[in-house]
């Protein structure tokens, strides 16, 4: 469903995105991990059609990035880290507005975002009447994991999606993404919470300054390390060890 | 989540779907009217944040307009020489200041570039709404030509119909030229350099508009002695509003060979652009729009700004003059706004740039006049008033405006020492260096230094101009969101200081002339300084308002 080849992006001298190949299946939740600034916006962004990779490519679901980008566009949902949405539409205004770009009929639409409503709890008069601007922090990222969902893409690409979502939402978006999964949906879950990680994902790849480190079952690495946990192989690899005693260094310094 | 009894009332049924082309005109079209950004608005209240200040600006527009009248029982081609120049300023300035958050706005990048649309859809889509909102500009302003050329002296009834026509080749032509001014940038210096290439194309179209609309007139007027408006001249072709002003002369005027020739030059200009613009060079369009997805390489470049202006605050002056830290703090904000942030810079440099050009024009009218002159001087001087005003008015904006809650929750009672930092940052990186410029062009293009002392009562003046946006606490830099800068108010503002300015002006010279120069400037200083004191007062007083 997702092949990436040698996917590489450079910015100027600096190298974001590092000869990155790995292969995805349908129906599989990929957990993308790895530390501030590893590359893995870059890829997703890239993977999205968002920016050009510098070298190789990547098909989805057949279709190659470089030579047939509106294909990929028409096949992949993406719910960005930033969460961002044009602030001066009500939620409505703008789900419809996503709606008509995938050549969704208007019917068609509002029955889907009907759904959606009553799935994310959401207020019918808040999202006809409001402004998205107006909007919780929580309410906005359902609004954007919406409209993320609303052509029913064979490939979604999640970047932090419980970012302000509460506890409820949380535990049913995981629900969702797990559901989505096993009638076939690719799911790429990039996230630095590595306990969810852990238990939604079936497969982790861990990347750091652009290239990878790892790539396995959760519980097989972890086994295969010998760290009990996830967070623990993570910090492991990616130089994070030292974190608990640099933290306590630092809090005494806050000591009258 | 909701249980399935919870189900919300239905939708209502809605017709098949919209094209992305126009599903983005109308997107872009409502961005533009309601702002990109809000705060607990709901959609009623929304549109008045924006739009009714453009329906005052129509007002503004149609009643500046009026000037046509002075025009009644002149030839078509000189009403339609005068039309066409204005309107080419205003659209140049609209375009040049709406073009680019419309057209490289970064956060849209997330909501849009992952979309089934190509860049070429966006671009036209963009360019539809800055060319529609453009033509409600150009025909509030033109209205009243519309019907002066009906009585024009070789005008009749079809003149409405050509004008209404060259106008939309105008606004199509100069949005075209604006476009195009930043694809040529970027395929010319690079894709890394868009941030201050975007500035500096800005810049370039602002000055350009005012140039070709006010200054290449007035500059023939010293080469010719005068202008007569006549479409046969060897020099009207070098000016575009000529090119539509041909146009008009054409179909509804005297219908003369040159004005076919002027006429057939601005349809092939604007084709030439649009093709151009909008098929040629749209590849670097899409360009421009992932470099702003590419930030990490940006970012890094971004180190070397603000040493020097620690440097500069730490030593004195300044370490003397910026003695309370959120003053020096506020300063420092602004310094690296005014440096570093492409939507600040887009705002603020492409607006002073025309303004620059305004004293250059009165004292090249100034220049050479049997009189002496002095009035370019003295109102260049007061000109230096509106640059501060102007640049704290526009500093208040930014794409980041939700950052300066922090403001409120510091430990301050008010704005007070926020807009002192702010006014002080404008005062040295703006003010100061423009008017060691104002002087070098005083200087220069008059060849002598004994009119320098009319600049004195502008410099003087100075400190009670640069407190009047700070008033009530209203110059908190970066802290409101960028569609209320679309604001007549602000207009009127800077009217009123204008014409203040010019009053001066007028003071200075007839006391110049008169021989109470240093009295009028004795009188002055003392009564700045007591306004200074009022107004410094008046703001330690004001206290925070509540947020919406």
């Amino acid at each position: 469903m997702i092949s990436l080849q040698h996917l590489t992006k450079r910015f100027g001298a600096q190298t974001a995105v590092d000869s990155l190949s790995f292969e995805v299946p349908a129906g599989q939740i990929v957990g993308f991990l790895g530390p501030n600034g590893a590359g893995k916006s870059t890829t997703l962004k890239m993977l999205t059609g968002m920016i050009e990779p510098s070298q190789g490519t990547a098909t989805i679901c057949g279709f190659d990035l470089r030579r047939e980008p509106l294909e990929v566009k028409r096949r992949v949902g993406f719910v960005p880290e930033s969460g961002a949405v044009f602030e001066s539409l009500t939620g409505l205004e703008y789900l419809e507005m996503v709606a008509a770009l995938y050549a969704i009929p208007q019917d068609a639409a509002r029955a889907r975002i009907q759904q959606f409503i009553a799935f994310f709890d959401l207020s019918f008069e808040t999202l006809t009447d409001k402004l998205l601007g107006a909007y919780s922090k929580g309410m906005r990222r359902k609004v954007v994991i919406t409209a993320a969902l609303l052509h029913n893409p064979p490939v979604v690409f999640f970047d932090e999606p419980l970012d302000g979502l509460d506890a409820n939402a949380a535990v049913g978006f995981k629900a969702l993404i797990q559901t989505l999964a096993r009638e076939g949906k690719t799911i790429v879950y990039s996230s630095h919470i590595l306990d969810v990680v852990e238990r939604v994902c079936d497969r982790v790849i861990i990347i750091d300054k652009g290239k990878l480190l790892l790539d396995g079952r959760p519980d097989e690495l972890v086994a295969a390390h010998g760290t009990g946990t996830l967070e623990r192989l993570f910090t492991k690899l990616t130089g994070g060890s030292e974190l608990e005693r640099r933290a306590e260094d630092f809090a005494k310094t806050f000591r009258p | 989540m909701n249980a399935p009894s919870d189900t919300p009332p239905p939708l209502q049924a809605a017709g098949p779907a919209l094209s992305p082309g126009r599903t983005l005109r109308r997107l872009f079209l409502t961005l533009f009217l309601r702002g990109r950004s809000s705060r607990g608005l709901r959609k009623e209240s929304a549109p008045k944040s924006v739009g009714s200040k453009l329906a005052l600006a129509l007002v503004f527009y149609a009643l500046f307009g009026m000037f046509a009248l002075f025009f009644l029982q002149q030839p078509v081609f000189a009403l339609s020489v005068y039309l066409h120049a204005m309107t080419l300023v205003f659209l140049g300035m609209f375009v040049a200041a709406s073009a680019g958050e419309v057209l490289f706005n970064k956060d849209e990048a997330d909501i849009l570039m992952h979309r089934p649309v190509t860049s070429r859809a966006l671009l036209w889509a963009k360019i539809g709404v800055l060319t529609e909102v453009s033509l409600w500009l150009a025909g509030a302003f033109n209205l009243t030509g519309f019907f002066v050329g009906i009585g024009g002296k070789d005008g009749g009834w079809l003149f409405p119909i050509t004008h209404a026509i060259s106008t939309i080749m105008e606004a199509l032509f100069c949005t075209g030229t604006v476009v195009l001014v930043y694809q040529l940038c970027l395929r010319w210096f690079g894709r890394e350099r868009l941030d201050g290439l975007m500035t500096t194309a800005q810049v370039f179209v602002a000055v350009a508009a005012v140039v070709a609309g006010q200054v290449v007139p007035r500059l023939l007027i010293r080469i010719s002695g005068t202008i007569k408006f006549n479409a046969g001249s060897w020099w009207i072709g070098l000016l575009p509003p000529a090119w539509f002003a041909g146009f008009d002369d054409a179909f509804a005027g005297r219908g003369i060979r040159s004005s076919w020739e002027l006429a057939g030059f601005g349809l092939a200009a604007t084709a030439v652009v649009l093709w151009l613009a909008f098929g040629k060079l749209a590849r670097d369009y899409e360009t421009g729009l992932q470099t702003l997805n590419e930030a990490s390489a940006i970012r890094s470049q971004r180190r070397a700004g603000r040493r020097w202006v620690d440097v500069l605050v730490h030593v004195p002056p300044l370490r003397w003059w910026l003695r309370d830290p959120v003053v020096r703090a506020s300063f420092l904000l602004t310094a690296a706004y005014l440096v570093r942030d492409r939507d600040v810079k887009l705002r603020i440099y492409p607006g002073l740039a025309p303004m620059l050009v305004m004293p250059f024009i009165f004292l090249m009218q100034d220049h050479g006049r049997s009189d002496g002159g002095g009035f370019g001087v003295a109102f260049t001087g007061g000109y230096l008033g509106l640059i501060p005003l102007l640049a704290l008015n526009l500093l208040k904006y930014s794409q980041q405006w939700q950052a300066s809650d922090m403001f409120r929750a510091a430990p301050m009672p008010g704005p007070a020492p926020l807009c002192h930092g702010a006014r002080q940052a404008v005062c040295w990186f703006l003010t100061f260096p423009l008017l060691v410029l104002f002087g070098l062009m005083v200087w220069l293009l008059r060849g002598e230094n004994l009119h320098l002392p009319l600049l004195l009562p502008g410099i003087i003046a100075l400190p009670i101009y640069a407190l009047i946006p700070c008033l009530g606490g209203k110059a908190v830099p970066l802290s409101l969101p960028n569609e209320e800068a679309k604001s007549a108010a602000r207009g009127l503002s800077m009217i009123g200081v204008m014409l203040v300015s010019i009053a001066l002006s007028g003071l200075a010279l007839w006391a110049w002339s008169g021989g109470w120069f240093k009295w009028l400037l004795l009188v002055e200083t003392v009564l700045v300084i007591a306004f200074y004191v009022g107004m410094r007062l008046s703001l330690a007083a004001a206290r925070w308002r509540p947020l919406e």
